[in-house]
Formats: C-alpha cells, structure tokens, sequence
C-alpha cells in the first residue's frame, strides 16, 4: 500500500509543471550543439563538451584509456532546422584484448591475435522543432576499419546486439546507420523519446588462421534493426534520469524447429529479438 | 571453461528473451525427429539382423585441433572446412552403409561449425533415412574463448522409421563453479524406437558420458546407463563414446596382484597427453576401467575382453581415440596414433554379433575412407542378429 501511495505521488509530482524552471530540459542526442562551455556527461553516455559555439568534442570516458575514441560535431546549419556534421577515430584493440579468453580466444599455441586498427566514422544529423519543445531528428553514419596489422578476430554473433553493433566496424571492417528519433516534452520534468535505428555491417569475412585464409566464415544476414522507447525525468535543473528500452533484431545464427503433419521436423532460420533495458544519469551544465 | 564470466556480466546474460543457456531442465522428454529429403535405397524388409555404427565425429572438425586439445588453439571453422569433413564422413558411412548410426558430438546450429545443420547433412547425404537429435549443450553464447552459440548433442540415424525418440537426462557435475556449470554440457542418454518392420520395434540408445571430471560424474552417469538398460523392454543396441577404459583389470588392486593393470592395461601417458594440459580443466582425469565391468558382465560387447586381450600389442586393433592426429607429431616427435579404447557397442546378453570390428584406418570391413584423418574417435561397427 505504502508503494502504491508512493507511486501515485511520484506520478503526480512528474505530470506536474514546476513553475521554479517552467523549461523542459533539452531533448539530447540531436544535432544540437552548444553554446560554447556547455556540456553533458552520463554514467554510460559520453561526455560532451562544446569548445566553440559550433564544434563540440565527445568521448566515452569509461572507455577512453582502453579504446581511446573521440568525436567532433559541427554545426552546418543553426536554425529552424539543424544540421550537424559528425566524424570520429578510436582505437579498440586494447579494449578487445582484455576480453581475450571470454569474448575472443586466447590463441594460447600461436601467434593469431586481435590486430591493431583504427576506427574512423562520420555522419550527419538534421533535427527540426515541432510544437514548442518537441524535436525530431533524423541521421547517418558509417564507420571503417582502417587494419594497421594482421588480424585473427573474427565477428562475435553476440546474444545480444549492441554489443555486436559496438564491434561491427572493427570485426567486420564497416558499419552503417539510418535512423530516426523523435523527443517529445510532457511538462518541464518529463520527456519521451522514441528511436529507429536500421543497421548494415560488413560481411563475416574470411577465416584467417595464422595468416592462412581457410575460407568464408558461414554468413549472417548484416541487417540489423532496433528501436528504442525511453523516458527522461528532470532531477534538477542540470541533471536527469533516463530510462527505457531497447529492442534488436538481428541474425544470430538460431533456428527454430517447425513439426509437419507426419510428426518430423525441419530446422529453420529465423531472426533474434532482444529486449534489453537502458539506465543512466546524465548531468549537464553551461 | 579456462575461465568464467565476471559475475558482473550475470545481469545482461538474463536480460534477453530466451535463455542464454539452456538449463535443459528435464529427466525424460521426447525429442524432434528428422527424416531425408533425398530419395535413398529402401532397406531390407524384415531384416533378420541390423548392421550398426557407432561413432564420435567431432563435429565435423576432422583433424583441425581446438584449443581444449592443447595440440591448436582453433574456436571455429569456415563453412568449407565443415562441408569438406562432413563429405568425408558421410563417404566412409556410406561405404560401411549402416542401418543404425549412433553418433556423439554433432552439431546443429553453432558458431564453431560454421551454423551447419550436421543431422541434415548426414540425412542428405548418406543411406540413412530417419534421424533424431538429443541435443546436450544448447548455449546462444559460450562466454569463452570466443565459442559463442553452440548446439551439440548425440544422435541416431537409421534406414528403418524411428517412431518415437527422446533423451533421459544424467547427472551434472559438481565440481564446477555455478557460472562454468550454466554454460557447460548436460550430459543425456538418446534413446530412439525403430520400426524394423513386421510388427517389430527396437530401442536405439546413444550415450556420451563425462570426459573431464573430478568428481565421480562419469561414474555415475555410466551406471545411470548400466540401470536403463536393464529396464528396457525392446531389444536394444546402445553405442557411445563412454569415454572409459575397457574392464580387463581392476585400477584399485595393488601391483602383483590377479587383478592389476599393471602390464595389462594402460591408464595414463598417452602420447597424445600434452604436458601444457596439466593442470587445467582439461586434465584427463584418471581411468578407473572397473566401472565398465557390470556392462561385460550383464551385457554383450561388441569386442569381447578376451578378443581385446591383455597389453598394448594385442590391443591396439580395437583402440579408438586419439586426440592427436597421424599427421600431427607429440612433445616427442611421435605422429598421433589411436592410443586407447572409449567407445563401445553393447547388446542384450545372449544376442548375437557377427562381422564387429572397429574402422581404424582404410582397408578394415573393406572400408577404405581413412577415419584416423576424419575425428578423434573411430567407427565402431558390428552386424546385430535380432533377436
């Protein structure tokens, strides 16, 4: 009882307007950028920071010493519509390595190995404004491997796609995105988001075995699709809780059987559904 | 496993829809049933005797060595690689052309063998006409070594139509940490029922007991058989890969004593046992052969304990595993050679074999595909009068 008292306050106080702010807090990951000195940084979201009015740089902290990554965001266009010009570097071998033995093998009786490499990425990003506070965004980009050496790691057909997503261009050598958000503000407290997201990768590639090619890797469909819903509830002024979830479907190699009239089986392959949830705090100041 | 997950990965691993490893929680159920599409030859109606094989393949890696071996540090093949071995298996079958095929270590839709469907692929392209899968690892991602989805099992093929097929659940180990143990193998009997025509039906039992425990597991898990078998009904035939020695002498008798192995039975340094392996997961474990003798005594082998004889010399014509091929050299420079006995045919006591042998190499039965190259194990065969 006590909970569900709890729950209807908590609902109250978010549909509720705060006359102290009366702004919503901005939507995020669109093609704003800045004004100079702003910034913003999650628990999981990178960390932003606008050095000019029209250029901010952003790096995922957690990973920077393992897989040091950065992106630079220009803006091209201001207003009504934004448009924002986006490219990238980083390096992640180091990042894959730690995971050798768990995610990778250790190649413990010769010398294969996770080859060094570089990760370059652009896109581009156009967002509009319908109704007061509501945004919508459109965008696009690819990312490349660039090998600076041999390589032995193959594509991970994880059980759960972001993370394929994440290693796409390093273990594939490419990655593309076209997708579409829309952020829409309930009160000066709470905003939905929602997001569409269509994937290609690069193909599986070639088995190298201590630089032997020994054929094809069995292929996967490289289409993969997800879609995000989330919430972002205002804590204070600077700060907000974002909640949610993710789907993703993608081809991770499962089959699943069909039983015919005369009680035998066939093996067929069919696509997989994650449904994974999404947390984090994110503090943003000017 | 050589190492488990951080616990901090546990929550993302239930995060998704299905499980991420089958927990396979059952002590007896039915499962899928296959059969050809491919047109093969009718068998023999009313057939007076079946012929069988029995063999562990590997699935389909041939001689590659995985990392588990300690001789490579392979996690996965490309789709030819499988196909090829796969061709090669299927012809060495065909030549033998059994009418019941047991088979371990086959694989359906996993990451290391490339996603083939290795039940259908036999289907296709051998004699046999009906199929039945009992799958014992069922995982949408191993989290070590890079091996990741995986679905292996045991199966039986035959000629004749299985009408029923299911696998009885055995005991897991304990010796495992709960993390390695959620994503290791579950070890179960396949059992399916044949229909040999004129009214007849009989029970087909595919096995693959522990491999590398400490604990007693693959103990308990071969009297787990020993006690199925003799609460079967139907005529049966069980073949498998028990990864045991065969009973010629008791492990626990003190030397220069009747029933010592000493001088009558190997039960460790085989040359294919690399050093690198000591001390890991994937340690043998010692033999303890006195397990088997209840399956000799109560049952009939396919190879008689007085055919396999005492001493290496004698024995080596049956020896069936080796995990080091013949075109691979030991930390001695020795090539790899088949080095003990694991796996077995088995039928009611009483029943007949003719013909029973084991195809370590081209020209055994007349059968001229070269097994040595095909698997670690070999094909164990004989022709069962039924009863």
């Amino acid at each position: 009882m006590r909970a569900l008292l709890m729950a209807v306050l908590l609902s109250g106080a978010l549909m509720s307007s705060t006359p102290a702010s009366a702004q919503p807090p901005p939507a995020w990951d669109t093609a704003d950028v800045g004004p100079r000195g702003s910034w913003s940084v999650g628990v999981f979201n990178p960390l932003r920071i606008a050095v000019h009015d029209s250029v901010e740089l952003q790096t995922h902290p957690l990973l920077f010493f393992v897989a040091p990554n950065v992106d630079a965001r220009f803006a091209l266009l201001r207003s009504p519509l934004r448009l924002t010009a986006e490219a990238g570097l980083s390096m992640p071998t180091l990042a894959m390595r730690l995971v050798k033995g768990y995610l990778f093998p250790s190649w413990g009786t010769s010398q294969n190995d996770i080859g060094w490499m570089l990760i370059p990425r652009a896109g581009l990003l156009l967002s509009g404004n319908v109704l007061e506070h509501d945004v919508w965004t459109l965008r696009a980009d690819a990312t490349f491997r660039i090998p600076l050496g041999p390589n032995s790691a193959t594509p991970l057909n994880f059980f759960l796609t972001p993370l394929d997503l994440v290693l796409a261009a390093p273990l594939t050598g490419f990655r593309s995105r076209v997708g579409g958000a829309y952020d829409h503000a309930f009160n000066d407290r709470l905003r939905l988001r929602g997001e569409l997201n269509l994937y290609v990768t690069g193909s599986q590639g070639n088995l190298i075995v201590s630089g032997r090619d020994v054929g094809a890797i069995a292929s996967v469909s490289p289409l993969v699709l997800t879609a995000h819903v989330g919430v972002d509830i205002a804590v204070s002024e600077h700060s907000r809780i974002t909640a949610g979830v993710l789907w993703a479907n993608a081809d991770q190699g499962a089959t699943r059987l069909i039983e015919g009239a005369d009680g035998f089986s066939e093996r067929v392959r069919v696509r997989s559904n994650d449904f994974l949830p999404t947390l984090d705090f994110i503090w943003q100041g000017f | 496993m050589r190492r488990t997950l951080p616990l901090l990965l546990l929550p993302l691993l239930l995060a998704s829809c299905e499980w991420v490893a089958d927990p396979m929680s059952f002590t007896r159920e039915e499962v899928p049933r296959f059969k050809a599409r491919a047109e093969h030859p009718a068998p023999a109606a009313n057939p007076t005797s079946l012929k069988v094989m029995a063999w562990n393949v590997k699935y389909g890696a041939c001689r590659i060595d995985f990392w588990f071996d300690f001789w490579g540090d392979r996690v996965q093949m490309s789709e030819s690689e499988v196909t090829d071995c796969l061709t090669r298996v299927a012809a060495l079958i065909r030549e033998y052309d059994p009418d019941i095929l047991m088979t371990e270590e086959i694989e359906v839709d996993s990451k290391r063998s490339a996603y083939v469907d290795q039940v259908r692929f036999l289907l296709e392209n051998t004699n046999l006409r009906y199929a039945a899968y009992m799958s014992t690892w069922n995982s949408r991602f191993v989290p070590s070594e890079g091996v990741g989805r995986i679905n292996l099992g045991n199966a039986i093929l035959s000629r004749y139509p299985i009408t029923k097929a299911e696998r009885i659940r055995q005991e897991d180990r304990t010796d495992q940490d709960p993390l390695t143990s959620t994503f290791y193998i579950k070890r179960a009997i396949g059992r399916a029922e044949v229909d040999v025509g004129n009214g007849r039906t009989i029970a087909a039992y595919v096995v693959h007991t522990e491999a590398y425990d400490q604990d007693g597991t693959k103990q308990k898990q071969i009297q787990q058989i020993h006690e199925v078998l003799r609460a079967e009904t139907l005529p049966w035939v069980i073949g498998g890969d028990f990864n045991e020695l065969p009973p010629v002498c008791d492990e626990r008798a003190a030397a220069g004593t009747p029933e010592s192995c000493v001088g009558k039975l190997r039960l460790s340094g085989f040359l294919d046992e690399r050093e690198s392996s000591q001390g890991t997961e994937f340690e043998q474990p010692p033999y303890t052969p006195s397990v088997m003798k209840r399956f000799y005594d109560d049952f009939e082998p396919s190879i008689s304990l007085a055919r396999y004889g005492v001493g290496e010399e004698n024995q080596r014509r049956y020896f069936t595993h080796s995990v080091l091929g013949p075109d691979s050299m030991n930390d001695q420079g020795l090539p790899g050679t088949w080095s003990r006995t694991l796996d077995y045919l088995f039928i009611r006591k009483g029943e007949v074999w003719t013909d029973t042998d084991v195809i370590q190499g081209p020209g055994r039965l007349e059968v001229q595909g070269d097994a040595s190259r095909l698997s670690d194990h070999a094909p164990v065969v004989g022709t069962w009068r039924l009863p």
